[in-house]
């Protein structure tokens, strides 16, 4: 088959329940591993601590795939003042948005040592502010340089506000620039995905700091700073991977949570279910005892 | 997913350049960590050679990926690639422990099993339907490990997990100035990325030649290796790093120019415009 004879999905939006249901059987069976690995003393730390983990790191994982979805992604369209959104790909905001917040993540994990909702709640507030600025430039060029009104072109009135939206809309065009409802469908997609980001952030950097220790690499201070590392770059590749999978589940474009294609989430969350199981489970084999 | 891309079905086949390409990139890993037991840092520069080599295949795959018109841009695929591939290279580079010769077959192995539940994922439970999703995924994940590796291995000479994340200053060995403890590997992640999807993504449309796509992976790749020979300094003895850094630059103007000559023979027609002219002087 070549790519040229390849036929777009016709049902690209709809629920796949076999795969789903597999795919949910496939991360317990690895949970019910990471459980077991711990209770044999290969993973450091204990079995329910190792399952506490590799738990959360999930969780983190759905609020990312949750979060990636509220995001008013345009993509090329966009950038000509042809559809409404950021004018840039998923991968590229998720990453914006789900960096700033691990940034602050580092910062507030460090200072909050112990306080598990006050760093996770600067972290949020962090990704958000990213998205809240991004969202507020985007529309300051699109008014003032393109010289275009913001409009939505998948719904008659915002959701939040009212406004009409169709008299603003040009001919030709799916709408522009970012109206209401998509700035604050991106504070809070920036929200969530700081907050998933840094939830398998803290967690990585917990297991790491009991797992290290065990390997035979000694020194307090020494350690933490390598766990840090090991578990900076985990959180970076993990957030990745989900990002670009939720985008696979977008394909391509959204206008933010009054977009019809948002009603995609639950599968990108059993997608970010499975693909954070494979990925911690052999994130926490790096501290292994063989 | 409506959008098509027009690929080159010209030139080398895909498997060709897959086998060559992993071929070349393990070969140079195996020389380096040869290099490495000898106590020899100077064969350092082989990763770079590494990583190339995982470049070629990779561009080839998203080539073949996004060809399908995945609706999400070229460069997710390579943001996707070393996401999974720095999962699957610290896990193989920690089986060093083991036996240092299987790190990279390892790579390569775990790198395959991750990306297929990976294009799994993507082909079913998020009904992309592509053909090639799975493969290429898992194809990409493997790529993405053999070229962290690479990188790697031109900063500090090693594959193995305890030299990655441990160097000595002044006879002390300490884990926060090393390649993970520094965080040095997040600046391979992204360098290494970016050289993944450019080069398809800079070339794609309905003149691309597979000769030229191919030329900017490997100029890519030099140009990625001249950032990480710099790193190396802090890493390996001076002769070994001025070698990479003397391999990379030399590798990268080669590939430049050749690059530079390439575009001008598939281009229609091209102007050598000066940015000032004399006369308004």
């Amino acid at each position: 088959m070549s790519a040229i004879a390849a036929k777009p999905a016709a049902n690209a939006g709809a629920f796949q329940p076999i795969p789903s249901v597999i795919a949910l059987v496939i991360a317990i069976i690895l949970v019910v591993v990471a459980y077991f690995l711990g209770s044999a003393g290969i993973l450091a730390g204990g079995a329910m601590y190792v399952l506490q983990t590799i738990c959360l790191i999930i969780l983190g994982a759905a609020l990312i795939a949750f979060g990636v979805h509220f995001v008013p992604v345009g993509g090329a369209p966009a950038a000509m003042g042809q559809a409404p959104g950021i004018a840039t790909g998923v991968a590229m905001l998720a990453t914006g948005a789900g960096l700033a917040g691990l940034f602050g993540g580092a910062w507030a994990a460090a200072s909050f040592v112990g306080n598990l909702p006050l760093a996770l709640g600067s972290v949020a507030i962090g990704g958000a502010l990213m998205m809240a600025i991004t969202c507020l430039m985007v529309n300051i060029s699109y008014v003032y340089g393109m010289g275009i009104p913001a409009a939505s072109g998948k719904v008659l009135k915002d959701p939040i506000t009212g406004d009409l939206q169709a008299a603003y809309k040009s001919q030709g065009t799916e709408g522009h620039g970012l109206p209401f409802i998509s700035y604050v469908g991106g504070v809070i997609g920036g929200l969530f995905g700081g907050l998933g980001g840094t939830l398998i952030y803290v967690e990585l950097l917990n297991f790491y700091n009991v797992g290290l220790p065990a390997l035979g690499f000694v020194g307090a201070a020494d350690i933490n700073m390598l766990a840090i590392g090991l578990a900076g770059i985990f959180a970076i590749g993990m957030f990745l991977v989900i990002a670009v999978l939720s985008a696979y589940n977008i394909t391509g474009t959204i206008e933010g949570p009054h977009d019809p294609k948002f009603k995609r989430f639950p599968r990108a969350i059993i997608a970010a279910i499975l693909a954070s199981a494979v990925c911690g489970l052999v994130a926490m084999l790096v501290v292994a005892l063989f | 997913m409506s959008v098509k891309v027009e690929a080159s079905h010209d030139g080398i086949p895909h498997n060709k350049v897959m086998i060559i390409g992993a071929v070349i990139s393990l070969v140079s890993l195996y020389i380096a960590i040869i290099g490495s037991i000898l106590g020899v840092d100077y064969l350092a520069f082989f990763g770079g050679i590494a990583f190339i080599g995982a470049l070629i295949w990779g561009n080839s795959t998203i080539k073949k990926l996004c060809s399908y018109g995945i609706g999400t841009g070229v460069p997710s695929a390579g943001m996707l690639a070393f996401g999974s591939g720095v999962i699957a290279l610290l896990f193989a580079s920690t089986l060093g422990g083991i036996n240092i010769f299987i790190v990279p077959v390892a790579a390569l192995v775990i790198g395959l099993i991750v990306g297929l539940f990976l294009g799994w994922i993507a082909n079913s439970v998020l009904n992309m339907k592509i053909p090639v999703m799975t493969r290429s995924l898992s194809e990409l994940a493997a790529i993405g490990a053999l070229a962290l590796m690479g990188l790697g291995t031109v900063a500090t000479g090693h594959v193995g997990f305890t030299d990655l994340a441990s160097a000595e200053i002044l006879g002390v060995t300490v884990y926060n100035a090393s390649y993970i403890g520094a965080g040095l590997i997040a600046v391979s992640f992204m360098i290494g990325a970016i050289a993944l999807q450019h080069p398809f993504n800079a070339c794609l449309g309905p003149g691309e030649k597979q000769d030229r796509t191919n030329m900017l992976a490997v100029e890519c790749g030099f140009l990625s290796m001249i950032a990480m020979a710099v790193i190396s300094f802090a890493f390996v003895s001076l002769i070994a790093a001025w070698i990479s850094l003397i391999v990379a630059i030399v590798g990268w103007l080669v590939s430049y120019v050749k690059f530079v000559a390439l575009s001008k023979r598939d281009a229609a027609a091209w102007l050598d415009a000066k940015p000032f002219s004399d006369q308004e002087q």
